[in-house]
């Protein structure tokens, strides 16, 4: 028999009354939520991997950028809690498209980004394996051979495979597992974080200097006075950067480079239908909000520290240095560091001692590891929804009966990860696809945030049964006001993307014409695979359409 | 070829047990089957006091006149509660003594359902649909004898019912959970419940085994992870297969054609354990969407086609 039913504290007086039933259970700890948002948002690596590239807007105030970042992504997290407050289904935006925009819509523009995009997140997560973890570790240690093993294309390939049987891994285990893994590394990753800031603070840039070339001798072989050789070699193609530098122009510039590792605090909503309690808006938003200005806020004192010790001007020489010349910039020369600008490891030379250099790498190392499980997790659950909505087979959804692993998707995501990744390694004509990664999962939030945006109107029963039906302002529901805001924020980073007429990013389309051709080949797929589904499943006697026709009520 | 609409744990929502009663026409339906946890969590008080009445919605406590307490009660009945006017004594003697809450809680909860099969009365009547309930683990035994008394909805709880040349076997009893509900025992005892009804199945490739609990580890099953104090583990995202084993093993011995399944509101699915497809549609009751699936049986083939759908 029930226990009991429940009443209230003393003294209080009681807005409902509860028994005893299956699923009540107290809310979850805003702050577990957090550390998803904030390892979604990972400052170490995407973060440091994607600030290398804002030497390329050497006008652009990097601390203003990342603030005015934060205040406009703040946006597209009040959209994604409304609609987790709404509808808060597993599959995120393939739900909220499906179901506002329509299920084919919904499935091409999710699809697309959730599943095929992803594929070319695996090899820049290899990439980023290689740059802050294999390759700084084995030089640190003397081990050049190794080192030179993982720039090269095989030694990069590995890395995708290490990356995607990892990924493998933590999927099969579950999140349960994972998620303590996570705690174990928020934890000593912060540690090591508060070390390398602590190093930052107290030694001076000429430190730093004595430092950097001391290292750059004994580890890499390079000439005397390599801080120097540093700037001059990036001279050749990089007029300098200043910090103070203040244009609002070239501001705005920089948030598309931004985005590469700020867009994403709203990573975990396609499983917020998992948790239970997401329909309080107040949990899904505290979570990420707080996941996105911690990051702002450790981002900024991680810059600030940069410019104190390391120096600006070259900081951003040596990421001019290092990715022109692997990019094959004319008159570009090679630095005298041959090695990504890991602004850890050029911490760990103010310590004159390698094996706590190389300690420090490895605690730096687990924000990759706590953070790179969850690469395919979003996927999988997306290819969950699209199965159970019979537009894929429904094998993409089978989970095997002892261990619990999603073969089906897995195996979706984890072949096609392998081709690309061979791609990725041995065909560098193909790099501005993966510039692109960005992108196409920005127009698949655009997306969302048209529904959101639409939702009132389009959702009228849903939307009025919502908690934020409450929320409107001069009688404008505030997820269409906030949904236009975030809308506009997107728009205009995609057509940066696309129509930045010096090919900033890397992407622009006609500079770009294997990334067009690719991604449109993704979106033709898309529309294939829906319409092969309609036509077989209509002879089966499934109407997909009627997947998300309202029943009437009276 | 009879097709069937099954949907479950609609929890109180009067809103979705009137789209499970048109789904029937909306989906060309012949067969109806509400999976079980009809019965709401929780009573809303509307509170009598000087002159107009107070309701706490969202959070937020509101005064209303007598004329808007009808729409109040709409949509509190609409999310799965159920709206309860009374005075402040009442709030009170409610408030602090269990007996009387219980008491109340099982009123309005039989009441509730009496004016469901009220409603079933209405919408199925002269239609030739058939339309069967099993209460689940949630709903107290009281609720049986409801049903049993209406008029056009047939009760499946351990029954063998005939459904067009198929049988179907149903129970709303699960193993134990954390909230010692109504109807759970031990997965002994709830393996010869099951146990005891599939084998009075004459042809178990024409068998539907309409069990409100999830086999165990099927994926139908994952539950967030809870400590003993109920409170969420790991941000919700960490989940636990919480099914039944008894279920499990009753699927792989006796292979019946179908399994339909509820309980765990997140886990919806449809997966084959050998030759069984066992389905759990979900449950979104608290948005007013009804969440189902619909399958067209087949004489020959068995199952003829399934969907999972969002009214």
């Amino acid at each position: 028999m029930a226990d009991t039913t429940l009443g209230t504290a003393p003294g209080t007086r009681p807005a409902l009354f509860l028994r005893n039933a299956t699923g009540l259970v107290k809310a979850w700890s805003t702050f577990d939520a957090f550390v998803y948002s904030f390892w979604s948002i990972n400052l170490i690596t995407l973060g440091l991997y994607g600030m290398s590239y804002v030497y390329t807007v050497p006008d652009g105030q990097l601390l203003a950028g990342i603030l005015l970042f934060g205040v406009l992504v703040t946006f597209l997290v009040i959209t994604y809690a409304m609609l987790v407050s709404v509808m808060p289904r597993t599959g995120g935006d393939y739900a909220w498209q499906s179901r506002v925009l329509g299920g084919g819509l919904g499935f091409v523009l999710s699809i697309t980004g959730w599943w095929f995009t992803l594929f070319l997140w695996a090899p820049i997560y290899a990439n980023i394996l290689v740059v802050q973890f294999f390759s700084p570790l084995a030089y640190t240690l003397g081990w050049t051979g190794v080192a030179m093993f993982f720039t090269s294309k095989t030694g990069i390939f590995v890395s995708c495979l290490i990356v995607l049987a990892f990924v493998s891994i933590v999927v099969t285990m579950g999140m349960e597992t994972y998620a303590r893994i996570q705690k174990v590394c928020f934890w000593i990753g912060l540690a090591g974080l508060a070390v390398v800031c602590g190093i930052l603070l107290f030694y001076s840039q000429s430190d730093f200097q004595n430092a950097f070339n001391r290292e750059a001798t004994q580890l890499f072989n390079a000439p005397a006075n390599a801080y120097q050789g540093t700037i001059d070699a990036a001279s050749k193609t990089f007029g300098g950067s200043s910090f103070g530098t203040f244009t609002f122009g070239p501001v705005l510039l920089l948030l598309p480079w931004l985005a590469f590792y700020l867009l994403w605090p709203n990573w975990g909503a396609t499983l917020y239908g998992e948790v239970r309690g997401a329909k309080d808006i107040r949990k899904p938003f505290w979570s990420m909000f707080a996941g996105l200005w911690v990051t702002v806020a450790m981002v900024a004192v991680v810059v600030l520290l940069i410019n104190k010790t390391i120096g600006w001007n070259f900081y951003q020489s040596a990421n001019a240095a290092y990715w022109n010349n692997l990019f094959a910039v004319p008159n570009a020369a090679a630095p005298p560091v041959p090695i990504w600008p890991y602004p850890v490891m050029f911490a760990g030379f103010l310590v004159n001692n390698h094996l706590f250099q190389a300690l420090l790498i490895i605690v730096m190392g687990l924000w990759f590891f706590g953070w790179a499980g969850t690469l395919f997790l979003s996927s999988t659950r997306v290819i969950f929804a699209a199965a159970f909505d019979r537009v894929l087979p429904a094998w993409a959804a089978n989970i095997s009966a002892k261990r619990r692993v999603p073969y089906g998707s897995l195996v979706l995501m984890i072949v096609p990860s392998l081709v690309v990744s061979a791609i990725y390694a041995y065909k560098p004509d193909f790099t501005s696809v993966f510039l692109d990664a960005t992108a196409v999962l920005a127009l698949t939030f655009l997306a969302t945030v048209v529904a959101a945006v639409i939702l009132p109107w389009r959702r009228k029963d849903l939307y009025d049964a919502s908690p934020i039906a409450q929320y409107k302002i001069a009688g404008v529901p505030v997820i269409s006001i906030v949904g236009a805001i975030t809308g506009l924020f997107l728009l205009y980073m995609l057509y940066q993307w696309s129509f930045n007429p010096d090919n900033l990013y890397g992407t622009s389309l006609q500079k770009t014409p294997n990334s067009v051709i690719y991604f449109v080949a993704t979106y033709v797929v898309a529309v294939v695979v829906y319409v092969i589904a309609r036509v077989v499943r209509n002879r089966q006697g499934i109407d997909l359409r009627r997947i998300h026709h309202e029943i009437p009520v009276e | 070829m009879p097709k069937v609409f099954f949907a479950t744990d609609l929890h109180g929502s009067e809103v979705c047990w009137k789209k499970f009663l048109n789904a029937a026409k909306f989906y060309g339906a012949d067969v109806l089957i509400c999976g079980g946890d009809m019965t709401g969590k929780a009573i809303v008080p509307i509170v009598a006091e000087n002159g107009h009445y107070t309701v706490t919605l969202g959070g937020e406590r509101q005064a209303v006149t007598a004329d808007q307490v009808a729409e109040v009660e709409g949509n509190i009945r609409r999310k799965g509660y159920y709206p309860l006017q009374m005075t402040v004594e009442r709030l009170q003697e409610l408030d602090h003594d269990p007996a009387k809450r219980a008491e109340c809680f099982q009123e309005v909860m039989l009441e509730g359902v009496d004016r469901w099969m009220k409603l079933a009365a209405d919408k199925l009547r002269g239609t030739g649909i058939r339309c069967f309930v099993c209460p689940g683990n949630d709903d107290e035994m009281e609720v049986d004898d409801v049903i049993r008394r209406a008029e056009l909805v047939e009760l499946g709880e351990g029954r063998l019912v005939e459904i067009e040349g198929f049988a179907m076997i149903s129970t709303g009893w699960s193993n134990p959970t954390p909230w010692k509900t109504h109807r759970e025992e031990s997965e002994e005892e709830l393996a010869r419940r099951i146990d005891a009804m599939a084998s009075q199945v004459p042809d178990q490739s024409h068998a539907i085994f309409n069990l409100h609990c999830p086999p165990f580890k099927s994926g139908l099953d994952e539950a967030p992870a809870i400590d003993a104090d109920l409170r969420l583990l790991h941000g919700g995202r960490a989940l636990r297969p919480v099914g039944s084993t008894a279920v499990r093993e009753a699927i792989e011995r006796h292979q019946p054609l179908l399994s339909l399944h509820g309980h765990i509101h997140e886990s919806k699915g449809a997966l084959k354990i050998g030759k069984t497809l066992s389905i759990n549609p979900g449950s979104a009751y608290e948005e007013g969407m009804l969440m189902g699936a619909l399958i067209q049986l087949d004489p020959k083939k068995g199952i003829k086609s399934y969907q999972l759908v969002n009214g």
